[in-house]
């Protein structure tokens, strides 16, 4: 017990870390400190692996508000807030604030998980091929919907993504496919997804920052000014509804597959926003909308988990690492998780909460070393990261090279990825679900004779056929609402 | 209902049935994408050809390229000289590359990380885990 606490300290002392250097992610430091995970049993690397989660995800609000550039992707609207206060030398202030929202996020969003997978397991227990068929489906659809400004580049994405996945033999007949003759031995088997995972989260991020020349953000020393009003828990007075309705808000964006934190922070900013008594004020640094953004953010962990353990589909990305993890353990994750593994997904529910207090009190106490962290160069730290990356993936299989040269490979792909604009977290939900998908597939068509009807013939999966409608008609009447706003500017 | 096209799987071919789909569906979202480009930079009076810069502006040559160079030479010679003899050597070359500075004391703090850095790593995955990592051709 003891050196679980220990093991999930680290992880939430490594992913704040992570979180605080902007260009480093939640999603990045899981997937470097998977390899970790191969020495222990599932329990021990839960506490780990959702340490740094937790961690990546909080760290992201002492850049944001401290000098203006949010450390992850998540704390994007805790920038609007934050660093105004700073401004006004309140720094402190905004820190306590951001890590108090933080924490209430995250242990509302451990409740709803704890409610809501049972339930949704309950249902997807009675799913057929066919309605796994669909239920996939919906998910690239999804993604491809909240892809925000092209639709169709995300299903694209996703659907690369699929194709990715279905290199190497087919277990059916094992023959094998889409693979060239001189790779014939090394991927019968397809790619291995942690080199695919690290290379694409890890790798490809290196190759950007080289590009711009390891870039160090001069910080300056933190104003200070003896009148500026410090934090006390009455910061929280009047905000219950704000915190709740802010959490939720992040816990059901982290149940949609393939939308980031990035997306919940912004959409309970907004909404947060227009309820207010005075939205004039948003922007100079008020305090409601720094906890807006981050109890969503935090909100998004628990949120994320409740597909991954119910239906086997990942909520973001980095809860896609997470389900590598379970793979790499053996574990699977889908409606059957909780029936057939009780005692982890207890420890799932008991090392969240866990990490959720260690995440606290590590960074309320301290929070003036923990606001050091964004002095780290990255130029130091990128390098050992090339070590951590070569390592993972080189002992992920227990040392095969060509898992090095796929970490390479997938790198440079994340990197192109970003420079199209194709949503990196699509590809890798479609890489992860593509085997399913053409599983279920096949075996819908052969339990019906071939007859493509067999996926409009159940009522379950007709239900889901209209959610993909639903998406779809959603995201083209989004890309044509986003066009309207282009023209009017 | 027999309106429903259907679908023979075939035990022998089955292997490409499904990757032929998304082929398929791949080929008609890149034809699309091509039109929607085209169709805008026209609207546009943009050229359809236009020539935006692939990098960021003022990009680093030196150490994108240098990065992708290392990073190859890296593995290769992980699979010739081992894994903490390569690893010191890289890990400083990249380290190098990235304070770009002559400074002595960069320098120095650039050796000690190399060096500190792949020897616990080394020891952490190598030797507590008990994990095998890349011995090399002549095994050092």
């Amino acid at each position: 017990m003891l050196m679980h606490f220990v093991i999930a300290l680290m992880g939430v002392l490594m992913g704040i870390i992570f979180g605080s250097i902007p260009g480093m992610t939640a999603t990045m430091a899981v997937a470097i400190f998977l390899p970790l995970t191969y020495a222990y049993d599932m329990t021990t690397s839960l506490f780990l692996l959702l340490g740094l989660y937790v961690g990546g995800i909080s760290g992201g609000l002492v850049p944001a508000i401290l000098i203006n550039i949010p450390g992850t992707p998540s704390s994007i609207c805790t920038t609007f807030e934050g660093h105004p206060m700073t401004q006004k030398g309140e720094g402190e202030r905004a820190l306590k604030v951001g890590i108090t929202a933080s924490f209430f996020g995250g242990v509302i969003s451990l409740c709803c998980l704890w409610l809501f997978t049972p339930l949704l397991s309950d249902l997807a227990i009675k799913f057929t091929s066919v309605e796994e068929f669909l239920i996939i489906l919906f998910a690239l659809s999804i993604i491809a919907a909240l892809s925000k400004g092209n639709m169709i580049k995300g299903i694209f994405a996703g659907f690369l993504g699929v194709l990715t996945a279905l290199v190497g033999s087919f277990p059916d007949n094992n023959k094998e496919r889409l693979v060239p003759d001189f790779l014939s031995g090394d991927l019968t088997s397809g790619f291995s997804l942690l080199p695919v995972l690290i290379g694409l989260f890890a790798i490809s991020e290196l190759l950007e920052m080289a590009e711009k020349g390891m870039p160090h953000t001069n910080v300056e020393k933190l104003a200070k000014s003896k009148d500026a009003v410090k934090f006390s828990f009455r910061d929280f007075k009047g905000q219950i509804a704000n915190v709740f309705r802010s959490s939720l808000l992040g816990t059901f964006t982290g149940i949609l597959p393939g939308v980031g934190g990035s997306a919940a922070s912004i959409l309970s900013y907004s909404t947060t926003k227009n309820l207010s008594k005075h939205p004039e004020k948003f922007g100079t640094g008020v305090p409601e909308g720094l906890i807006a953004s981050e109890s969503a953010n935090n909100g998004l962990t628990g949120g994320a988990l409740i597909p991954l353990l119910s239906l086997g589909i990942p909520g973001d990305s980095t809860t896609a690492v997470l389900m590598g993890a379970f793979m790499l353990q053996g574990i699977q994750v889908g409606p059957l998780f909780i029936t057939q593994n009780p005692d982890i997904w207890k420890t799932v529910l008991l090392a969240l909460l866990l990490c959720d207090f260690l995440m606290f009190f590590v960074m309320f106490f301290p929070i003036k070393y923990i606001a050091k962290i964004i002095y780290i160069k990255p130029a130091r730290l990128y390098p050992v990261i090339v070590l951590m990356c070569v390592v993972g993936a080189y002992t992920c299989n227990n040392g095969i090279m060509f898992d090095v040269w796929t970490l390479l490979l997938f790198g440079l792909v994340g990197y192109l990825f970003n420079k199209f604009g194709l949503s990196v977290p699509c590809y890798l939900i479609g890489f992860i679900l593509g085997g399913s998908l053409e599983k279920y597939f096949i075996d819908s068509l052969k339990g019906a004779g071939g007859s493509l009807s067999v996926f409009f013939s159940h009522p379950i999966g007709n239900v889901i056929w209209v959610l993909i409608i639903i998406s779809i008609a959603y995201s083209i009447y989004d890309n044509h609402k986003q066009k309207a706003k282009q023209k009017a500017c | 209902m027999g309106g429903f096209p259907k679908i023979e799987v075939v035990y022998s071919t089955s292997h490409w049935l499904f990757p032929k789909i998304i082929i398929g569906i791949l080929i008609i979202l890149a034809a699309i994408l091509l039109i929607q480009t085209i169709w805008n930079r026209k609207k546009e009076g943009k050229p359809i050809f236009c020539k935006k810069g692939f990098f960021v502006e003022n990009y680093d040559k030196i150490k994108f390229y240098g990065t992708i160079i290392l990073l190859i030479l890296y593995v290769i010679c992980l699979d010739l000289f081992g894994f903490l003899f390569t690893s010191m050597v890289f890990m400083l070359l990249f380290n190098l590359l990235y304070s770009a500075s002559k400074e002595r004391k960069s320098i120095l703090t650039s050796v000690v990380i190399s060096v500190v850095s792949s020897v616990l790593i080394w020891y952490v995955f190598g030797v507590l885990f008990n994990l095998s990592l890349p011995t090399g051709m002549i095994g050092i």
